[in-house]
C-alpha cells in the first residue's frame, strides 16, 4: 500500500511541469487608465536593449503604454503565437515583430496594414536594400526593418591567408588543410529544416541559378541548380563530416568553435561567440561573403526582423509612433550595443561607436549588401518544405540530383499554380 | 429520468470533446476527397504506422520482461520500481535533447561505446541517415515509454491470485508453464489497456520527433502529427488541416481500439 502511494506521488510530481503554465511577468500590472496600449511579442530581451528602448519611448510619449511581451526564443513558437492571435480575430498584438519570411504569408491573409504612406521611398533608401525588398509583398510595404541577418563564410585566418572566392577554391583549400576527423574542411547546416533552404539558396544563387525567374516561372530544374546541388552533395564525406546532415546553426558552430573545421557557413552571431574571452578561435577568424562560381557573384540569404502593424490594431497611429521610434538610428544603436543586434540602417555601419564595438562591420556590410530574400510568396512555407525534403534526400543519397530537383520544381509549380 | 444525474457530465463531455470534433469535421467537409490523392499523407502515414508497430511491439516485449522482474520478491524492490519509472517521468523535450547528443556523430556516447567495443570502425551520423534516424527515434521512444507499459503490466501481474500460483506449483507446473497457462491469459486485459494507450500515443507522436530530427533526413521520420501541425499552422490551410485532423483522430482511434481488442481477445466496446 505504501509503495503504491510512493509511486503515485512520483507520478503526480512528474506530471506537474506539463500542466504548469509559464509565468508572464512582462504583461503583469496592466496599463494605467486612459492610456493607449501598444503590445508586441519578441524573443527574450537578452541584454536589456528592448526594455531601455520601451522606457525611453514611454518617457517621450506618456500617453502610450508599450507592452513588450518576452516570448520564447524559438521563432517557430512565436510565429504560432502570432498566428493563433490572428486566427482568433482579437487584437492581442498591435505591433507584429516579424521574421522576413512571414511577410508574404501574413500580408496575403490580410492581417497586416500596408505602410506605403508612412514609409516613403526617401525613407526606405536609408535601410539596407535587401531588408526593404523582403518587406514588400505585391508592391506594398508591410514591414520596417529593425535587425538584419545574413549568411556568410567564416574562415580560419591563422591557417588560410587568402580566403576563397569560388566554390572550387573552398574545396581545394579544404582538402589541402583538413585532417579528418580532427579537422574538417567545411561545415554548414544540412539538417532537414529552414536553415537548409538558406544554405542551398546561397549555393544556388552563387551558381547564377534561382527558384523563380524574373517572370515567376519555376527554374529550379535548370542547369545552374543541377551544378549547385551536385557541388553540395559532393561536400559530404569529402570535406564535410557525414553528420553535417544533422547540423543546425549551433552544431556546426560547435565544430568550428572547437577548432575542428577550417570553414563554416553561418549567421553573424557566430562572430560574436568566436571573439568571446576564452574562445579557442579568438582572433583567428575572418569573414567573407559566401563563395561563388567564376563569373557569378556572391549571394547571402537574408534573415532579419522588423515591425508591422496588425490590421486589428486598436490604435494604428500609436503603433506607428512606436515603430518609427524603435527603428530610428539611436534605438537601433542601443539594440546593437546591448543585445548585439545587427542594424538595418546603412548609416550605422559607419558609426564610430558601432565600429568600436564591432570592428568587423565593414566586412559584414559587404555581406548584407549582397543579401537576398528567400522566394517571396504567400505559400513560401510549402515551397520551403519541398526544397528541404528533396535537397535533404539528395544529400543523404536517397535521390539523384537531377531527380530531386525535378521533383522539387514540379511540387513548387503545383503549389504556386493553385 | 433515472439517468438525469448524468446530464451535467454529458453536457461537459459533449461541450469539450464532441462539439469541437463536429465543428472540425464540418470545417473539413469538402476537403476529405483530397486526402486520397495526397502523396505526402501516404508517406507520413506509412512512417507513422511503421513507427507505432515497431516501437509498441518492442515496448510490450521489454515492458513485460521488466514487469516480471520487478514482481519478484527481491531486496529494495521499491527502489528498483522507482528507478524503472524515471525515463517516463522526464519531460519528452528534455530527454529528446539528451538523445540528440547521445546520437551526435562527433561527441555522441552511442558512437563512443560502439567504437570502443569494436562494433563500429568509424563513427556514424545516426540522425543523418534515413534508416538509422528511424531506428534512433524508435530507440528513444522505447527507452522513454517502456516504463509506462511496465507499470500497467506489473499491476496486472499483481492481480493474479497468489493461491492459483501455489495450486499450480503443487500440481507440478514449473515457472514457465505457470507463466504461459496462468499469468499470461489473466494479463490480457492489462496488456490490452497498455497496447491501446501506447498505440494512440505512438500514432500521434510529435514532440520527440520534433526535437530529435524535425522529420528528416529526406522526410524519413516525418509523422502524421507533424504534417497536421504544418498544414494548420505553417501553411495556414485550415480547411484541409481540419479534414486531416478528423481523419487522423478517427484512424488512430479505430486502429488502437482494434489492436487493443485483438490483444484482449474480445471487442473493447
Amino acid at each position: 500500500m505504501t509503495r503504491t502511494i510512493v509511486l503515485m506521488t512520483i507520478l503526480a510530481v512528474a506530471c506537474l511541469p506539463a500542466g504548469g503554465c509559464g509565468k508572464d511577468d512582462s504583461r503583469g500590472g496592466g496599463p494605467a487608465k486612459g492610456k493607449t496600449v501598444v503590445r508586441f511579442l519578441e524573443g527574450p530581451d537578452n541584454g536589456g536593449g528592448w526594455k531601455e528602448i520601451v522606457s525611453r519611448f514611454e518617457a517621450a510619449h506618456p500617453e502610450i503604454d508599450v507592452e513588450l511581451v518576452e516570448g520564447p526564443a524559438s521563432t517557430n513558437t512565436r510565429e504560432e503565437m502570432y498566428t493563433a492571435s490572428f486566427l482568433s480575430g482579437d487584437s492581442t498584438y498591435d505591433v507584429i515583430c516579424m521574421d522576413i519570411i512571414w511577410v508574404p504569408k501574413l500580408a496575403a491573409q490580410g492581417w497586416l496594414l500596408p505602410l506605403d504612406d508612412r514609409l516613403p521611398p526617401n525613407e526606405r533608401e536609408k535601410f539596407l536594400p535587401g531588408d526593404i525588398q523582403g518587406s514588400i509583398y505585391e508592391g506594398r510595404i508591410y514591414r520596417v526593418p529593425m535587425r538584419s541577418d545574413a549568411g556568410m563564410l567564416y574562415y580560419r585566418s591563422d591557417v588560410v591567408t587568402t580566403p576563397p572566392e569560388t566554390f572550387e577554391d573552398l574545396v581545394r583549400l579544404s582538402r589541402e588543410h583538413q585532417k579528418p576527423p580532427g579537422m574538417w574542411g567545411f561545415v554548414f547546416q544540412a539538417k532537414q529544416y529552414e536553415g537548409l533552404v538558406c544554405n542551398f539558396l546561397e549555393v544556388l544563387w552563387g551558381h547564377g541559378g534561382d527558384v523563380f525567374d524574373g517572370t515567376g516561372r519555376v527554374i529550379l530544374d535548370g542547369p545552374e541548380a543541377v551544378r549547385a546541388l551536385t557541388w553540395m552533395c559532393g561536400l559530404v564525406r569529402d570535406v564535410s563530416p557525414e553528420g553535417v546532415t544533422t547540423y543546425q546553426e549551433e552544431e556546426s558552430r560547435h565544430v568550428f568553435h572547437e577548432g575542428h573545421a577550417l570553414f563554416m557557413r553561418n549567421w553573424p552571431y557566430a562572430w560574436t561567440k568566436a571573439q568571446e574571452e576564452g574562445s579557442p578561435i579568438r582572433g583567428k577568424v575572418g569573414i567573407v561573403p559566401m563563395v561563388h562560381a567564376p563569373g557569378k557573384s556572391s549571394a547571402a540569404t537574408l534573415g532579419g526582423w522588423g515591425f508591422g502593424i496588425a490590421k486589428s490594431a486598436k490604435n494604428p497611429d500609436a503603433a506607428w509612433k512606436f515603430i518609427s521610434f524603435a527603428t530610428a538610428e539611436a534605438q537601433q544603436k542601443t539594440l546593437h550595443l546591448r543585445n548585439g543586434a545587427i542594424p538595418t540602417r546603412r548609416s550605422l555601419f559607419q558609426d564610430p561607436e558601432v565600429l568600436a564595438e564591432s570592428p568587423h562591420y565593414p566586412d559584414l556590410y559587404k555581406v548584407l549588401l549582397a543579401a537576398r530574400p528567400r522566394p517571396v510568396h504567400p505559400r513560401y512555407p510549402e515551397i520551403s518544405d519541398a526544397i528541404q525534403r528533396h535537397v535533404s534526400a539528395a544529400l543523404v543519397g536517397r535521390e539523384a540530383v537531377e531527380e530531386a530537383l525535378k521533383h522539387t520544381a514540379a511540387e513548387i509549380r503545383k503549389i504556386v499554380g493553385r | 429520468m433515472r439517468h438525469l444525474y448524468l446530464l451535467p457530465a454529458a453536457i461537459l463531455v459533449f461541450g469539450i470533446l464532441g462539439l469541437p470534433l463536429v465543428l472540425t469535421v464540418s470545417r473539413g467537409s469538402g476537403h476529405f476527397a483530397a486526402l486520397f490523392s495526397d502523396a505526402t499523407l501516404g508517406s507520413v502515414a506509412l512512417t507513422t504506422l511503421a513507427f507505432a508497430a515497431v516501437s509498441v511491439t518492442l515496448e510490450m516485449a521489454i515492458g513485460l520482461g521488466f514487469a516480471l522482474l520487478l514482481q519478484q520478491t527481491i531486496r529494495a524492490r521499491g527502489l528498483f520500481r522507482a528507478i524503472a519509472l524515471i525515463p517516463w517521468a522526464l519531460p519528452t523535450a528534455v530527454m529528446a535533447m539528451s538523445w540528440r547528443w547521445i546520437f551526435n556523430d562527433v561527441y555522441g556516447v552511442a558512437n563512443d561505446m560502439l567504437l570502443k567495443v569494436g562494433l563500429l570502425h568509424e563513427p556514424i551520423a545516426w540522425l543523418g541517415r534515413p534508416g538509422t534516424a528511424f531506428f534512433a527515434l524508435v530507440a528513444a521512444d522505447v527507452w522513454k515509454t517502456t516504463p509506462f507499459v511496465t507499470i500497467i503490466l506489473l499491476a496486472g501481474l499483481q492481480s493474479v491470485p497468489r493461491d492459483l500460483h501455489e495450486a499450480m506449483s503443487v500440481d507440478g507446473a514449473g515457472p514457465v508453464r505457470r507463466f504461459f497457462s496462468l499469468a499470461l491469459p489473466l494479463l490480457r486485459p492489462a496488456m490490452a489497456v497498455a497496447v491501446t494507450f501506447r498505440m494512440i500515443q505512438a500514432l500521434g507522436i510529435f514532440d520527440l520527433v520534433w526535437v530529435l530530427t524535425g522529420g528528416g533526413p529526406a522526410d524519413s521520420t516525418r509523422t502524421l502529427a507533424q504534417y497536421v501541425y504544418e498544414t494548420l499552422f505553417r501553411y495556414l490551410n485550415l480547411g484541409y488541416g481540419a479534414a486531416l485532423t478528423a481523419a487522423v483522430v478517427l484512424g488512430a482511434f479505430l486502429l488502437a481500439s482494434g489492436v487493443g481488442a485483438a490483444v484482449r481477445g474480445k471487442p473493447v466496446l
